[in-house]
């Protein structure tokens, strides 16, 4: 098939996504609610922190290097968000397909293997950018955390640096699937890992060395870490090379890992007739 | 000779035994997933406790939770939000075990089949209740151990006082799960109302933050909540914390709150539920 034939098969699959998607308007309201209503609850519980304690908005200045709570949680929660859709994303249109006995026969065509997995998810990219603008929309308009041009492209070269790692993840769990059938609980898993190491409500300095070391390992403790910095303290793009460049790489060898797990996988199921099954 | 108190006697024994009856079934079928019964600790714990506790570790003073302390008069952190989790655990009981236990019902196609047997819709409801509140009682008490062996909170035997409160809670959940059951069963699709309003009516109670932390209006909200005062009287007797209202006043708010809210509920759900079977449309979804 060529690369073109290709090509139009990934736009009708992405067409036909969001056609899905369309049908239940019930969801476009949760991506409204989500993006404001989630950071919003941590702004609130910062605040309760806080209280009228100089002391202890200065500590919190100190050890995140700014002083824009608001702008710090909004920023960790919509990469959280976005991990998330990333996460469920591939994998859960793979178990629909399955689900629905339509995969078997999605692996008879002759369309490639990146359009079955990354077609679905291109309707998702939408609601990622929708969900990025709601963001900082809610952080300025509500939390007065002022937001330039600027850093607004600068952030936008940090959200493409980390898409490779990102939905390198996303196939690693379409793998899964097709290998185990269910995703829910391994999603919901590393999920926990990382809002637990990666820094969403927090500076990952207080973790402890341990810790701090499996944080560092993971590509979303940086996209956090560096979407804060240009948006909340200025930095520019030459200050981030090192960061950008480790994520990078992660992004390269997860990608070669899922392309791995993802054809031993298929072979897997396709030898064991497991396609048609859940 | 006709004994109405008596056959009224017999009547709600029978529903009683239906309810206890309901209520086993679920504990069997949670027990028949363990990993799910596991999630139940685990998932509040890296999804909301640590992050919480380490966003409140953010803005330690010489590692003490002075902010905190202003606002409400602990610095027991890890003990402020696992209590918390206590109530959030009975909320998020009310909304998904019993309002959304009817959306199930729609899907798998035996909600009509179960509305026409003889046992009342109330009771299937009530059965849900007393098993998904065991199972939310419980996974909080292994929250609260784990918060006391490995994150230092401290809560007094002084909690046992308000006991009492937690069932006035968990009463007033029952309520207002029969509310939103009434919503769920009017909108068929029903995933984002039941999330949306789960997570909007946990975070006003002050399961994550202190209420004073609210602006007013949503203050205001928070004042109308039952759990609200169930949790504050909670904190009260386990951490010491200021209370919102003085705490008999408190306790006469939450009994008053709870009865309206068991009673506003059932004619709801009552109501939505005659008008579904007048129409026909108990088998739609």
């Amino acid at each position: 098939m060529s690369a073109l034939a290709d090509l139009r098969a990934f736009w009708a699959a992405a067409r036909k996504e969001w056609r899905l998607l369309r049908r239940y308007p019930t969801q476009f309201l949760g991506f409204l609610f989500w993006p404001i209503a989630l950071p919003a609850a941590y702004v609130f519980q910062a605040r309760g922190y806080a209280g009228d304690s100089q002391a202890a908005l200065d500590a919190f200045a100190a050890r995140t290097g700014t002083a824009e709570i608001a702008g710090f949680l909004f920023l960790g929660w919509a990469a959280y968000m976005w991990i998330s859709m990333i996460l469920w994303g591939p994998g859960t249109a793979l178990r629909t397909e399955q689900v629905r006995g339509s995969l078997e026969a999605l692996f008879m065509t002759p369309a490639s293997r990146l359009v079955i997995l990354f077609g679905p998810v291109v309707s998702q990219v939408v609601w990622a950018l929708w969900m990025f603008a709601v963001v900082g929309v809610a952080m300025t308009v509500f939390f007065g955390v002022p937001i330039g041009a600027p850093a607004a492209l600068r952030a936008l070269v940090v959200i493409l640096v980390a898409v490779p790692a990102l939905y390198g993840l996303g196939a690693l769990f379409a793998a899964v699937v097709l290998r185990f059938g269910e995703v829910g609980a391994l999603v919901q898993a590393v999920r926990g890992v990382f809002t637990v190491f990666c820094g969403m409500t927090f500076p990952i300095i207080i973790l402890p060395e341990w810790a701090r070391a499996v944080a560092l390992s993971l590509p979303p403790t940086y996209l956090i870490s560096d979407l804060r910095k240009v948006m909340l303290r200025g930095a520019d793009l030459a200050e981030l090379v090192p960061d950008l460049a480790v994520l990078l790489v992660l992004g390269l060898a997860i990608c070669a890992a899922a392309v791995i797990a993802f054809r031993r996988t298929e072979r897997h199921a396709r030898r064991g007739g497991s396609l048609a099954q859940y | 000779m006709y004994r109405p108190s008596v056959r009224m006697n017999d009547e709600l024994g029978l529903e009683l035994r239906a309810a206890l009856a309901i209520a086993r079934k679920e504990l069997r079928m949670a027990r028949r997933y363990p990993l799910n019964l596991v999630n139940e600790v685990l998932q509040p714990l890296y999804q909301f406790l640590l992050p919480s506790v380490l966003l409140g570790a953010t803005f330690f003073v010489g590692g003490r939770a002075v902010g905190l302390e202003e606002n409400t008069g602990t610095t027991d952190l890890a003990g402020f939000l696992f209590l918390g989790m206590l109530v959030a655990g009975l909320v998020a009981t009310g909304f998904w075990e019993l309002a959304f236990s009817f959306k199930r019902e729609m899907d798998a196609g035996t909600l009509e089949p179960l509305f026409l047997t003889p046992t009342s819709p109330v009771t299937l409801v009530l059965g849900r209740a007393l098993s998904g509140m065991l199972i939310a009682i419980g996974a909080s008490v292994v929250l609260l151990a784990i918060a006391t062996a490995f994150l230092g909170a401290s809560i007094s035997g002084a909690v046992i006082v308000a006991i009492p409160a937690l069932l006035l809670a968990a009463a007033s959940m029952v309520g207002i799960g029969f509310l939103v059951a009434a919503g769920v069963l009017l909108l068929r699709e029903p995933n984002f109302f039941v999330d949306s309003t789960n997570f909007a009516f946990s975070m006003l109670c002050g399961t994550a933050f202190p209420v004073l932390a609210l602006p007013l209006f949503l203050r205001w909200i928070a004042y109308l909540l039952p759990p609200t005062y169930a949790l504050d009287l909670i904190r009260v007797g386990g951490l010491g914390t200021r209370p919102l209202l003085a705490p008999a006043l408190e306790w006469t708010v939450l009994v008053a709150l709870a009865g309206v809210s068991l009673l506003v509920g059932l004619a709801a759900f009552r109501r939505v539920e005659h008008h579904m079977r007048v129409r026909g449309t108990l088998g739609q979804h």
